[in-house]
């Protein structure tokens, strides 16, 4: 794997002096670098982390002695949950996947083939700890992820605003990441001339008056429009902030992350040729998708992100995937899922096993690729628990962020094996000592009681699901 | 409008004079404009001192007789014999809410007043606080009327009034109507015809919420007005001269029963499609469909369901507690072994039988409900990227294709299209892409000569550069720009002035701000937060007309057209619109809607597996779609054919290499087809009569269909598409447990005969028969698309087979694929269906319960017409989906 490790020291130590026109180098000041004389606290942030296809309940059982072994190192900063059911993201009539993806986080079965039924847990928390916006300087909201189905937003988007849309576009590629944190805006016209850079000013001070008015107090346009052109407002004044950012912001020391190679692998149309898969080396996927968590580890630490979602692997991903899988020095399996299942095109996708799951059968192929999905996962978990990580209170991100690891449960009952989708599977993190950690929970209630559970404990008023409902909170979560 | 004399002493008996001769029988038949009304006032009440608001509109205004010994209550007509005020009970915030966005109101009042001396004005209605600060105000000053407007442009007291002529008042029962329109003008009518008139700018968005209605007096009840009042009615927009006419001829008794009935069966409506039909396909239909109908129990169809099942009657209209539905529901003994229904599911269901069991819709069309509440809030839509680009063309004259295409991110599809606006948001690269494709567009013109269109005047200068930017924004913006518009764009000419910058300077800046503004990324629309449906201004109209025709926006005739407000004229929106149909525009986005209906974007990507198909060449996917393309077109412009004949229409075109790989040549020796000569598009294209080859005929024997079913050609995947995409049906997910894996082909089984395996399966059957034997016909045709009479294990390959439609019971057999085809052609539901997709894609929004009538409708009309392409567009464009603006709901969490 050619893959190296992006940490901060890297991009502190500058590579090739390469400058960029954005407010970074404050943001990375703000963290452990120079933490200690600024004593900055320690943010709020909730990020969702998505894999796909999930984990069968008898598996889940087995606890670190089986496909979770990847996850004991970190297990003293996680919550595992057990027995909780998503029975209300199970809609007949719908894809299970596509359910199940779309309930992972909000609790609510879709609302269209690229709407959620509500939010996502972070984004609820993201509202009730920046009610008026985050600065300029930060994204609303970072949604990336490595992953090739794509019929359905759903399956691979995992962060939603209240009416079920989307809370940022997917940036799917590493230099896509790069691009939406790091990247420098271009404006045409903004060059040194000061004179033209004023007028420009002036262009933008006047699109901005228009988007404000249409977003305020006298706007003509209904709550969802108005919620529409905030999003829009945002985008610009996150423009404004890149395109002109004070010279002092681009002296010596404002230094990004490499640029990240072309991505090699499928992606947009091509990675989805209707549903029928594609095929893939183990290696290539897990060099990208390191790749990708390093970006995604390094926008939080460098405080230009605070909430959104990450996924590895659509929901329903359908991948022919070859290679040897190794964890720790010993080799785990062979894949060669075309020819082990002796089938090509869709049915020849390790999507398969999960279909071919039988509780008393050894289940190796599907064993083998949920271990290495824990794998994966454990990467960009334990990318926010180095020493880089660590805060100004002495915790890692990991361990003062909320961080919910789910995957699609769109049957909804998490212990019924007969049902392809049994595996509902929820991990969290710490969130700043909100939440017990260290233990393997069964939880035995609805996922929408424990997801209202965390939104409480981390200050949000707004709940997930029907208004009406009688919320049971479930305080043995909570520390 | 026919005129009136002025003389005629009781215009009440003029107008029943003015029906007579105009062969009506009676003046109660006419009826009254209700669209876009907010208050409603008939005075029907026989005492008290309540005036009911009978409106229907929530919230509802009532008023209060301060000192009901003022005044006398009888036969519909309230009389203020000495000065007292009527005022709402709360403040009149609904009006507010409605004028403060539309920018129009029309006021009206049957009265008599008591005398032509009284002044002040004397209040006849009045939205206000006292002498100085109002919203609104119709008064009487001496023998003429006058109505103050409060907007930007005039003073808290609505001053400059509107005036109508000396004399024009009468102490005698009289039609009064005040209107003004968006465009700012006051119009006065007494009887019918106009008396007043005067341009009042500005708008009213800064009308006071606080301010109540108040009847024969101020708020601080110092201009009393003494008369009768017969009926008063306020409305959110301006009526048009015709509804003017036809509320004078329907005259002063024209109470409020019609209106009411009208507006109980919309509730209905509402409830009905909100509550009752998504709860019927949740917990009902699964086993009481047409198809399933058990205990011969169909729930789905409004006669099958009022005439019951095998147990008798399930539904007695009025009367829940004796309906068998309800005491089943609330046993819990139904829905059988499944959850039962919540407690406010239940207590809608009762509410529903004890209310009569509206049933406003032939058939629950359960796709229309799966989406839970708000699932279709009205948003603002984004244009979508060839939106973008054909906007700048159209506007400015210059072609940015290319570089927006690349600046630009993709519109991803949200349900079944691109164009979907609640999927329609923006990353930094689109807000980036704007910016620099603002500038890209203005280096690209000639900023002098196109800023010359709309002014001579080269000044940078206050007067004449705020009447440049407000032409020249009214072009590009859509519409005519507010003063806080102007005012901002005028910011820029004023920072290019103070950096010494020239006239041009400024024109390019601005020009890049407009490209940048909301109204310009947006199709924006003062959105009705009303409660009641309102007619789209004239310039909206033009927009929706043209982005749904075109996909651009409105030329200068439709931007004329709006300007002299002859679009909400449905005969002249209906000229334009087929005006514009003839625009090669026109051809243009119909075949945007046939890539984006067909999905034909997925043969971009197509991949098959090159062992099972070595012959496949990549090529092959763009002869598919340039196929499929060309025969859409065809049938919807060259032909005009009902939409319906893409299923089995004798002709098709292909490349030499797609003729070859649907083995054409072959068939030829059989059959000639015959070569008609080159079609369009693709280079090689050629047009094939197919009457003569039974294999082929009809969109779902192209290639471009048939890759759906994958390399193994899925029947399960092909039936499936056909029974959502075509005929619009639904079904459930496989049982828990089920093994989905494909069980492939084998010696002696053919993939049919798997499928029979299923569907003869107990468990299996009730939902394979649905949808699979809608795929039998296609055996034939390999994963791409090529017919073959045998498999690689040499089984035979049929064609025949029997099928059931959604909505039917009823088997139909087929022995052929063409006989399959031209059953789908055949079927209403599958016609239907087409127009849905349509309407769909010209809303940009899914469509849902409420919109079924409506859709009904426009479906009926476009076969009255033909039922092709350019009549089911006219239809659409005239449809109240069109020509209305919804209510937005109220959106949960929304900040």
């Amino acid at each position: 794997m050619n893959h190296r490790k992006i940490t901060r020291r890297t991009v502190l130590r500058g590579l090739g002096g390469f400058t960029v026109g954005l407010p970074l180098l404050e943001e990375m000041l703000t963290t452990r670098a120079h933490g200690a004389a600024i004593k900055q606290p320690v943010p709020v942030r909730a990020f969702n982390l998505f894999f796909g296809l999930g984990i069968p309940a008898p598996l889940q059982n087995e606890g670190f002695r089986g496909v979770l072994e990847p996850l004991k190192p970190l297990s003293d900063k996680l919550l595992i949950m057990r027995n909780v059911d998503q029975v209300r993201c199970d809609q007949s009539g719908l894809n299970a996947h596509f359910d199940g993806a779309s309930g992972a986080f909000t609790a609510t079965a879709p609302n269209g083939s690229a709407k959620s039924g509500g939010a996502s847990i972070d984004q609820l928390v993201r509202r009730a700890h920046h009610p008026e916006g985050l600065p300029g300087n930060q994204l609303t909201t970072l949604v990336a992820g490595t992953f090739f189905r794509r019929s359905r937003i759903s399956r691979y988007i995992h962060s939603y605003n209240p009416d079920g849309t989307i809370a940022a576009s997917m940036q799917e590629k590493p230099r896509d990441v790069f691009d939406r944190v790091f990247g420098k805006v271009t404006l045409d016209g903004n060059g040194k001339d000061e004179k033209q850079r004023r007028l420009k000013r002036s262009v933008l001070d006047a699109v901005v008056d228009q988007y404000r008015h249409y977003t305020g107090a006298n706007s003509p346009l209904g709550q969802t429009s108005k919620s529409r052109l905030k999003d829009h407002l945002d985008r610009i004044r996150e423009l404004e902030q890149r395109a002109f950012a004070r010279e002092n912001q681009t002296g010596k020391g404002a230094q990004i992350p490499p640029l990240p190679p072309r991505s090699k692998l499928k992606h947009e149309g091509q990675a989805d040729p209707g549903g029928q898969g594609i095929d893939m080396k183990l290696e290539e996927l897990t060099e990208e998708w390191r790749l990708m968590a390093d970006l995604y580890a390094m926008a939080i630490r460098t405080d230009r992100v605070r909430f959104g979602s990450l996924t590895f692997l659509a929901a329903g991903e359908r991948i022919r995937m070859t290679g040897d899988y190794h964890y720790e020095g010993r080799k785990i399996f062979s894949f060669d899922d075309a020819r082990q299942l002796n089938a090509s095109g869709d049915k020849g996708c390790s999507h398969e096993w999960w279909h071919q799951f039988s509780e008393k059968g050894e289940n190796k192929a599907l064993r083998a690729h949920a271990h290495m999905k824990m794998n994966e996962v454990a990467y960009f978990l334990k990318a926010l628990d180095d020493k880089d990580s660590v805060e100004t209170n002495g915790k890692t991100i990991l361990e003062n962020s909320l961080i919910t690891i789910s995957t699609e449960s769109g049957d909804g009952r998490h212990n019924n094996v007969k049902r392809e989708l049994s595996g509902v599977f929820h991990a969290i993190s710490g969130a700043g000592g909100r939440f017990k950690t260290g233990e393997i929970m069964d939880i035995g209630a609805e996922g929408i009681d424990v997801y209202n559970t965390m939104l409480t404990t981390m200050g949000s008023k707004e709940r997930l699901g029907p208004e009406k409902r009688e919320h049971t909170a479930i305080e043995g979560i909570r520390a | 409008m026919m005129p009136f004399h002025d003389n005629l002493p009781d215009p009440l008996k003029a107008a029943c004079i003015f029906l007579f001769l105009a062969g009506t029988a009676l003046c109660s038949a006419q009826q009254r404009a209700t669209e876009g009304i907010l208050a409603f006032y008939d005075f029907s009440e026989k005492s008290g001192k309540v005036i009911k608001d009978r409106s229907g509109v929530e919230p509802s205004l009532d008023l209060e007789i301060e000192n009901p010994q003022s005044v006398s209550l009888s036969e519909g007509v309230l009389r203020v014999h000495r000065p007292t005020r009527i005022r709402s009970l709360k403040a009149a915030t609904k009006i507010r809410d409605a004028v403060s966005q539309s920018g129009e109101i029309t006021v009206e009042a049957w009265i008599h007043p008591a005398n032509t001396s009284q002044s002040g004005p004397a209040r006849i209605l009045t939205i206000s606080k006292n002498t100085t600060e109002r919203n609104f105000t119709l008064g009487q000053d001496g023998n003429r009327v006058d109505a103050r407007l409060r907007t930007t442009r005039t003073s808290k007291n609505g001053m400059p009034s509107t005036a109508s002529s000396k004399g024009s008042l009468k102490a005698e029962l009289t039609h009064l109507i005040y209107t003004r329109d968006l465009a700012g003008q006051s119009t006065i009518y007494i009887n019918g015809r106009q008396t007043g008139r005067k341009s009042i700018s500005g708008n009213t968005s800064n009308w006071n919420s606080s301010f109540h209605l108040s009847l024969a007096n101020e708020d601080s009840s110092n201009r009393p007005w003494e008369g009768s009042y017969h009926l008063i009615a306020i409305y959110g927009r301006a009526l048009s001269a015709d509804e003017i006419g036809q509320n004078f001829r329907a005259g002063a008794n024209a109470g409020s029963t019609e209106l009411l009935a009208r507006i109980r069966i919309a509730e209905q409506s509402r409830f009905f499609h909100r509550e009752i039909a998504p709860l019927m396909v949740q917990h009902c239909l699964e086993c009481h469909d047409t198809s399933s109908s058990k205990g011969k129990l169909d729930l789905s169809q409004k006669s099958a369901a009022m005439a019951g099942g095998k147990e008798g009657r399930a539904i007695i209209p009025g009367n829940g507690s004796r309906s068998l539905l309800w005491q089943m529901v609330a046993d819990n003994d139904m829905p059988e072994d499944r959850e039962p229904l919540s407690q406010r599911e239940k207590a809608s269901l009762k509410k529903w039988i004890d209310d009569g069991a509206h049933w406003p819709v032939e058939m629950i069309d359960p796709l229309a409900y799966k989406s839970g509440p708000n699932a279709n809030n009205r948003f603002v839509r984004r244009l979508t990227v060839p939106e973008y680009i054909e906007t700048v063309r159209a506007i400015l004259g210059v072609d940015i294709a290319e570089q927006a295409r690349k600046l630009l991110p993709a519109d991803l599809r949200a349900d079944g299209f691109s164009n979907t606006a609640y999927n329609l948001g923006v990353d930094l690269k689109h807000v980036e892409a704007y910016s620099r494709l603002a500038s890209i567009a203005v280096q690209k013109m000639d900023v002098t000569k196109f800023a010359a269109r709309f002014s001579s005047n080269r000044s940078l200068t206050q007067k004449p550069m705020r009447a440049h930017i407000a032409k020249l924004g009214k072009w590009i913006l859509r519409g005519p720009l507010e003063e806080h518009e102007i005012n901002t764009f005028r910011g820029i000419s004023t920072a290019v002035a103070a950096n010494g910058g020239s006239f041009d300077q400024a024109m390019t800046y601005i020009l890049e701000a407009m490209l940048q503004s909301p109204r310009f990324i947006y199709l924006m629309e003062k959105q009705n937060k009303s409660s009641t449906p309102l007619p789209v201004s004239d310039h909206e109209m033009a927009s929706r007309i043209s982005y749904i025709i075109w996909g651009a926006p409105p030329d200068l005739q439709l931007m004329e057209a709006a300007e002299k407000k002859q679009l909400s004229d449905p005969s002249v929106a209906e000229q334009e619109v087929r005006r514009m149909l003839a625009d090669p525009r026109a051809h243009r986005q119909s075949k945007h809607f046939a890539y984006e209906w067909l999905h034909l974007e997925r043969l971009k990507h197509l991949n098959p597996d090159r062992k099972k198909y070595p012959a496949w060449n990549n090529l092959l996917a763009d002869d598919m779609i340039a196929e499929t393309i060309a025969f859409f077109h065809e049938i919807a412009w060259q032909e005009k054919r009902p939409l319906a004949d893409l299923f089995n229409a004798q002709f098709t075109y292909a490349t030499p290499r797609l003729a070859q790989h649907y083995r054409f040549a072959r068939e030829q020796n059989n059959s000639p087809a015959i070569n008609t000569g080159n079609a369009s598009g693709r280079k090689g294209l050629t047009r094939y009569d197919l009457s003569k080859i039974p294999s082929r005929g009809g969109l779902l024997t192209h290639g471009s269909f048939l890759t759906i079913g994958g390399d193994s050609a899925s029947m399960v995947t092909r039936g499936l598409f056909i029974l959502h995409d075509l005929l619009r049906g639904s079904i459930k997910d496989p049982p828990p447990g089920t093994d989905t894996t494909p069980i492939p082909s084998s010696p002696g089984q053919s993939q049919r005969a798997i499928a029979q395996v299923r569907i003869n399966d107990k468990s299996c059957g009730g939902c394979h028969q649905k949808f699979e034997p809608l795929a039998f016909g296609l055996e034939r045709y390999d994963g791409l698309g090529t017919f073959k009479k045998f498999d690689r294990f040499k089984n035979l390959l049929r064609e025949d087979g029997e099928l059931v439609l959604p909505g039917d019971a009823k088997r139909i057999a087929y022995q052929s694929s063409a006989e399959l085809m031209d059953i789908l052609a055949g079927n209403e539901r599958v016609a239907e269906n087409i127009t849905w997709k349509l309407t769909q894609f010209a809303l940009g929004r899914p469509l849902d319960g409420p919109d079924i009538p409506v859709v009904k409708a426009i479906h009926a009309l476009a076969l009255e017409n033909g039922g092709n392409y350019p009549e089911t567009m006219v239809a659409i464009t005239l449809s109240d989906l069109v020509r209305m603006k919804q209510p937005e709901n109220a959106l949960p969490g929304a900040k």
